[in-house]
């Protein structure tokens, strides 16, 4: 019976990182059909809301039927628990992508302003804080988010630059309101999916320890 | 721990023969609360329980030792007297056995070993014992039928009630629920949670859900040790010893 478990529980494993991975393909192609102002593309993550909503649905009921069935304790019982966390940050994450894509049309017209500033630096960062997140759940290993505190302030102070200059030129050229508020958004939805990567790291230390930390 | 421990082993060791079957187990027992024993079959949890009420005194080529005190008093200790340690930690087993009598005489027979012969004071401890094991309800009205026409979980909150019936400290419980059907063993749990207040309890378990559900700190043994000791809820979220994680997980035993 454990041994069955065990492998239901791999397979979950399995899934949740391919959804994850999902989640991660929607923000970068929302940031990507942002900066190339690839309305296609754009809509292309849009249409990937139902499908990353219909594998969270699945994924939870997983979790709940192997919980249900096994009662697991102790490490198994973490590594659910985390799946579930993990399942709901990357919902999170491809929601902004999808949040992110529907701003494309909004601000397609007209060039970018000043390279849209640091979003898309801020986006690389985003995205790789997301990659080793899901790396570290995938295999276990804490090495790799152990610099996440440090990562995630990097995140913060660039959101904060992109608002101040963002208000700069606003105040400037009053024409420019609606794309600045737009990226404005945007950075905050990115300093958002950081911190979902956060709580992701969070529990995956959870899941390996058993101890709880804070990452901020 | 920070609780009031009643029952204490220190360095205990019990060879049956050549078999080595505790080997230096040191551990505490709080006071008022439930304390669960798991491990693989033959790691020595039943043993141990044995221990606290001297019952492998009554198997041959037994040797102890290391020190069990209950109350701060070594229970192995010239002048303690048995029978009163019995009386103090009484045991539940896991096939219900009551005696082939009627309800009312198995619960008033510790009591008039233990000296009360007064009919009154007898039906009173009766009684009280029957409600402290949640057992009453069902049998009031008919305390002069056998005890063996009970159902199983009947029987076993009478034996329960037995041993209530002598007003021990500790209630040693092995596998009290294993022969039971889920309702019955619900009911028992439930009794369990009860009994804590006024008594100290120690179960042993094959159970794990069991013991996570009835147990304040839980005891992990493995081959005649313990191998780790603590708060339930820690043994069963996140335990110390990888040992304990592999067995709770179901890797081994």
């Amino acid at each position: 019976m454990a041994e069955k478990f065990h492998t239901e529980l791999k397979e979950l494993k399995k899934e949740t990182v391919a959804m994850a991975l999902l989640g991660r393909s929607m923000l970068r192609d929302a940031v990507d059909a942002l900066v190339r102002q690839d309305e296609d593309l754009a809509a292309s993550v849009v249409a990937k809301k139902e499908q990353i909503h219909a594998l969270e649905v699945d994924l939870e009921e997983h979790c709940y039927r192997l919980i249900a069935l096994y009662q697991p304790m102790a490490k198994d019982m973490r590594v659910i628990v985390c799946t579930l966390k993990v399942i709901t940050a990357s919902v999170r994450i491809g929601r902004y992508g999808k949040v992110i894509a529907n701003i494309v049309k909004e601000i397609a017209e007209k060039p970018h302003i000043s390279h849209m500033m640091s979003i898309p630096h801020m986006a690389e960062l985003v995205i790789d804080m997301i990659d080793d997140s899901i790396k570290a759940y995938e295999t276990d290993s804490l090495d790799i988010i152990a610099d996440f505190s440090a990562r995630d302030d990097t995140i913060d102070a660039l959101r904060h630059s992109t608002f101040r200059e963002g208000i700069t030129h606003m105040m400037e050229d009053p024409r420019t309101i609606t794309r600045c508020t737009h990226y404005i958004m945007v950075a905050r939805y990115l300093e958002r999916c950081g911190d979902h990567a956060c709580k992701i790291a969070e529990n995956v230390h959870y899941m390996h320890t058993g101890e709880r930390i804070e990452i901020h | 721990m920070t609780e009031n421990c009643i029952i204490s082993t220190t360095d205990l060791n019990l060879w049956y023969q050549d078999k080595h079957a505790l080997q230096s187990v040191s551990m505490k027992i709080p006071q008022n609360k439930v304390t669960a024993l798991i491990g693989p079959s033959g790691c020595g949890k039943s043993t141990l329980l044995r221990c606290f009420n001297r019952l492998n005194d009554l198997i041959d080529h037994v040797k102890i030792t290391g020190a069990i005190t209950l109350d701060q008093r070594d229970i192995h200790a010239p002048e303690t007297d048995v029978v009163m340690l019995r009386k103090k930690v009484g045991m539940v087993f896991q096939k219900p056995n009551p005696f082939p009598k009627s309800i009312w005489e198995n619960v008033a027979y510790g009591p008039r070993v233990h000296g009360i012969q007064d009919k009154a004071d007898l039906d009173r401890i009766v009684e009280q014992s029957l409600r402290h094991a949640a057992l009453w309800n069902e049998v009031k009205d008919r305390l002069n039928d056998s005890a063996l026409g009970l159902s199983g979980g009947q029987q076993q909150r009478l034996c329960i009630a037995r041993t209530l019936a002598v007003e021990p400290e500790v209630i040693l419980m092995d596998e009290p629920c294993s022969a039971l059907d889920p309702i019955a063993t619900a009911k028992i749990e439930n009794l369990i949670e009860m009994l804590k207040e006024e008594y100290t309890v120690i179960i042993v378990t094959h159970n794990m859900q069991q013991a996570a559900r009835v147990s304040d700190y839980t005891g992990f043994m493995y081959l005649g040790k313990l191998i780790e000791c603590g708060k339930t809820g820690q043994i069963f979220e996140h335990p110390a010893e990888e040992l304990t994680e592999n067995y709770i997980t179901g890797r081994f035993g």
